[in-house]
């Protein structure tokens, strides 16, 4: 049973480097934590600092309410999965899971006992003697899942361990992994720059960019009420449509675009808002609807560029000055070059502060609250 | 496709040229120790008319060559031992644990391989002298050992650092110390290497002239290249003695050479292609 | 106020100790502090005490006069240098050790070079010249010098038949003041030209097929493509053999003991074989010092310029 706390925590490399700043977390026991962000963004280092691979800059990380900052990796009672899976090149599977045993000093029956049901529950055990040189990608990662699994740790740190393998077996792992943490209810700790991976697997997810937290939530917060336009923009595929606008309030709050008038229903935070702001709009959200509603939510456009993707289509036009992409049911009949009317859902219309950056709308009927930090 | 194949004919008979170049004095020396000394002044590179054996069994005669090349291998033996532990040991250092200034320290090693030991040679005569070390193998050792640490050192750390890093922090997590990490992953991940040193060590150690001449004084000491100049020195143009004795004395090399050629190639021309 | 005093002092003392230890604390995770206490010092010891330390008592020494035994006492200022530069056989010795370095580049680099490039492709005879090339390099100096001294004995070896050919007298060449060190050159290149091969055989190897495959489509012919394709990729590899045959040049000895021993009078001398002779076996400490001082100081020089300009694009 362990929860993991960050308090504070800093990074910094000499020469000035701030990989991470000033980072706080609380993660409650058996949460499955993913940590996302683009390259360089300090989720690694954030991970390696908890693992004990890095010094601790500044603040304070706790693992079941006791400061680990001072402790070797071995006495945090964690274990790790790393992305080129680390395995030893010289020593069988058998030897790679039980390396971590037999350092411990544990005797050889003893570890036979763990390494066993292991390699059972991972399907590992015809492999047991062979050298890592001979398994494939999929089974090598099963081994250094293996060999984190054998030690019964508190906490399961991934380090981007899918991004090695091909498309197809990354899912099966995904999978894998998603059982295994539902079977053995460990705290888990995962770090990745796949969304697809941190959508499907988290229980919560962490954004981070240039060492900072952006927005920490459920997949679902993260990806219908996005804090700032960096999380908006970084999640979801096709990146969600960004355009300009001029923000007024005359009866209710309204905003210009391309020549029409676009009444707001939900609130804008009065605090944050100010003229010119950014509306944001996922291709999704934005409807192909016949000619007959005239509705100041529904815009015409003409279609620059289609593509077809099999069950849907994508294609791109222009409202005022912005291209948007949107995406549809490919039940749709559209050729390039056709006007179309496009219906934007009000409903899932984001808008964000030009300054700050942060999500400034909350759309009516809307039940998630917008988590920021 | 004519002026093809007078290139490649031209190229053989070339070949064939230098490789009897190189070969002609070996055969010669082999066959010279079959030879009577008559013999050898009418006929020195072709087959023996008759065989003589004994002067090959003169070479074994009084047990002397054994000792000598005992001598030999206890050196050899004993710097690539030392050469191997010291150097991982140092280059680890340099690779793992990356202390303030390592980098200094680093050059400080590399200075040693560009210039030859003959030329402090008087004053490490000195030092050894003042070591009590004089007439010791350990005495030709030791020097060896110091002047073969920037080469190695250089090569081990190349190859410490192209082994991948995850392998530390998966070693780490897994409960290595420092040093448990470099016995239980990083030796025996390098047995390439330690194999090309070696190697390097071991030729060099076995041929090596000056310093035993120098640090070396009673016969009980020898090693055979010491061992092979005295012969010479004994005999004087007694040649086919002398062939003999070169013969019995270079065969081990040549011997291992021919098992080894790969590992041996490695190591004598791979620091130079790696370095 | 003496007090207050002890009391400051103890804090800042404490509080020092405090961040001693828990700096190495921080430091030695893993024992990373102990394995390097444990795992520098013998190698530091044995470099400094046997490689550095020496040199720079051949500085010191060169200044006096002595014999190695009790202390050096008889300062001579620069008096070792004065006499190995009026030195005739010093001389010479410079002068062999130059031509060693001009045959290994004129003669000894380009023949490896040109059987590298025509047995580098792996086939079985290829690999079969390739050790045979090889192996002279595997054999001991002394061993070597003396299969030639037997080949150049006037009685016996190569020059025996040669003159016998020729119907001339006997033609002892090693003790022939104007050739002695010809022979010698002529050993050296069997020697260590298998040597050189097998670096280029190695640089060759590394150069992509597909880069001489384009090469040939480009319409270059055999020799263009050595010449404007394979010689520039393997540049790094004979700039190392440059770097290795001129360091070798500099410390050549082991070879000339069994051929000549640097006679007849002196004529064959290298810089090392010199500095035996005249340093070691007589006890000139200070004398021999100050050789070996000239050979470190042009092996320092050679090694830095070699560096900086030659090898630099490398790094």
């Amino acid at each position: 049973m362990a929860s993991v706390e960050f308090k504070h925590v800093e990074k910094v490399y000499s020469g000035d480097v701030h990989t991470v700043k000033d980072f706080n977390l609380k993660i409650n026991d058996g949460e499955f934590i993913v940590f996302l962000g683009p390259s360089g963004c300090g989720k690694s280092t954030t991970l390696r600092m908890l693992a004990g691979l890095e010094d601790i800059s500044g603040g304070e990380i706790l693992i079941n309410n006791k400061v680990v900052n001072e402790l070797e990796p071995i006495e945090r009672d964690i274990a790790m999965v790393f992305q080129s899976y680390a395995l030893y090149p010289h020593m069988s599977v058998y030897q790679n899971i039980a390396f971590a045993l037999k350092l411990a000093g544990m005797s050889k029956a003893d570890i036979d006992e763990k390494v066993r049901p292991v390699a059972d529950m991972l399907q590992l055990t015809p492999l047991l003697d062979r050298k890592p040189k001979a398994l494939s990608g999929g089974q090598r990662q099963r081994v250094a899942m293996g060999r984190a699994m054998v030690r019964t740790p508190e906490v399961f740190l991934f380090d981007e361990p899918l991004s090695n393998l091909d498309a197809k077996l990354r899912n099966s792992m995904r999978a894998e992994i998603k059982a295994l943490h539902k079977k053995m209810k460990k705290t888990t700790i995962y770090v990745t720059h796949d969304q697809v991976e941190a959508m499907t697997l988290a229980d919560r997810i962490v954004i981070l960019r240039d060492g900072k937290v952006e927005q920490v939530g459920t997949p679902r917060e993260i990806y219908h009420s996005p804090a700032n336009k960096f999380v908006a923009g970084f999640i979801g595929s096709p990146a969600m449509n960004f355009i300009p606008v001029a923000l007024n309030k005359q009866e209710g709050w309204q905003v210009d675009l391309a020549g029409q008038t676009l009444p707001l229903l939900g609130d804008v935070d009065d605090h944050q808002s100010s003229a010119n702001a950014t509306l944001g709009i996922r291709p999704c959200d934005i409807h192909i609807t016949p000619d007959l509603l005239s509705n100041p939510l529904v815009i015409k456009g003409k279609v620059e560029n289609l593509e077809l993707l099999g069950s849907t289509i994508q294609l791109t036009s222009r409202l005022g000055e912005s291209q948007i992409t949107v995406e549809a049911p490919s039940s749709h009949i559209v050729n390039e070059d056709d006007e179309a009317n496009f219906y934007i859902d009000e409903s899932r219309l984001h808008m964000f502060n030009d300054q700050s950056g942060l999500s400034i709308y909350k759309p009516k009927g809307k039940p998630e609250s917008v988590v920021s930090q | 496709m004519l002026a093809m194949r007078r290139i490649s004919w031209g190229k053989y008979i070339f070949l064939i040229l230098v490789a009897g170049f190189v070969l002609v004095p070996m055969f010669a020396t082999v066959l010279g120790g079959f030879k009577s000394l008559g013999e050898l002044r009418t006929n020195p590179f072709g087959l023996p008319v008759v065989w003589e054996f004994e002067y090959y069994a003169q070479v074994f005669a009084d047990g002397s060559i054994w000792l000598l090349m005992k001598n030999s291998l206890i050196i050899a033996f004993f710097s690539v031992l030392l050469t191997i532990i010291i150097g991982t040991m140092t280059a680890f250092t340099f690779s793992h644990i990356k202390f303030a200034g390592y980098k200094y320290i680093y050059n400080y090693f590399l200075i040693g391989m560009m210039f030859p030991a003959a030329a402090a040679i008087l004053p490490l005569f000195l030092k050894i002298r003042d070591l009590g070390l004089l007439d010791s193998l350990s005495g030709v050792v030791i020097p060896q050992v110091a002047f073969g640490l920037g080469f190695s050192i250089l090569l081990f750390r190349t190859f410490f650092e192209q082994l991948p890093a995850e392998l530390f922090d998966a070693a780490r997590v897994d409960g290595c110390s420092y040093i448990k990490f470099y016995w239980h992953v990083i030796l025996p991940l390098s047995t390439p290497i330690l194999a090309t040193v070696g190697v390097f060590v071991l030729v060099a150690s076995w041929n090596n002239y000056l310093l035993p001449l120098l640090v070396l004084n009673t016969e009980q000491q020898y090693p055979w290249t010491l061992g092979i100049m005295q012969y010479r020195g004994e005999y004087g143009i007694e040649w086919n003695r002398i062939l003999a004795y070169v013969t019995v004395t270079i065969s081990p090399a040549i011997v291992f050479f021919l098992f080894a050629q790969k590992y041996i190639v490695e190591g004598l021309t791979g620091g130079a292609v790696k370095g | 106020m003496s007090n207050d005093v002890t009391t400051i002092g103890k804090r800042s003392s404490t509080s020092s100790n405090q961040n001693v230890s828990r700096w190495f604390k921080k430091n030695n995770h893993g024992n990373r502090l102990l394995t390097l206490v444990l795992f520098l010092p013998p190698a530091l010891l044995l470099f400094t005490i046997f490689v550095i330390l020496p040199i720079g008592e051949a500085g010191y020494y060169s200044l006096f006069r002595w014999n190695g035994y009790g202390e050096p006492s008889q300062w001579v200022e620069f008096s070792n240098y004065v006499r190995l530069f009026k030195h005739g056989a010093f001389d010479t010795a410079v002068w062999n050790t130059f031509k060693i370095i001009l045959i290994s580049l004129v003669i000894q680099l380009p023949l490896a070079l040109i059987i590298a490039l025509s047995i580098y492709k792996k086939s079985w005879a290829n690999s079969l010249f390739r050790l045979i090339f090889f192996l002279p390099y595997i054999l001991a100096e002394v061993a070597a010098g003396l299969i030639w001294r037997f080949v150049f004995d006037g009685d016996y070896g190569v020059m025996a038949k040669f003159t016998e050919a020729l119907n001339t007298d006997t033609w002892y060449i090693l003790a022939d003041k104007n050739w002695a060190f010809v022979a010698i050159l002529v050993v050296l290149v069997w020697k260590y030209f298998g040597f050189h091969m097998m670096i280029y055989i190695a640089a060759l190897q590394g150069v992509p097929k597909d880069l001489i495959e384009a090469s040939k489509l480009d319409g270059a012919s055999r020799f263009q493509a050595i010449w404007y394709v394979k010689i520039p990729l393997i540049m790094s590899g004979i700039t190392i053999s440059i770097f290795f045959s001129i360091l070798g040049a500099l410390q050549t000895f082991d070879l000339i003991m069994p051929l000549t021993g640097g006679g007849p009078s002196n004529s064959t001398h290298t810089l090392v074989s010199y500095l035996y002779t005249f340093g070691i076996t007589r006890m000139n400490v200070g004398f021999g010092s100050a050789v070996g001082v000239v050979l470190f100081i042009c092996c320092v020089i050679f090694a830095f310029t070699y560096q900086s300009t030659i090898m630099k694009d490398k790094k």
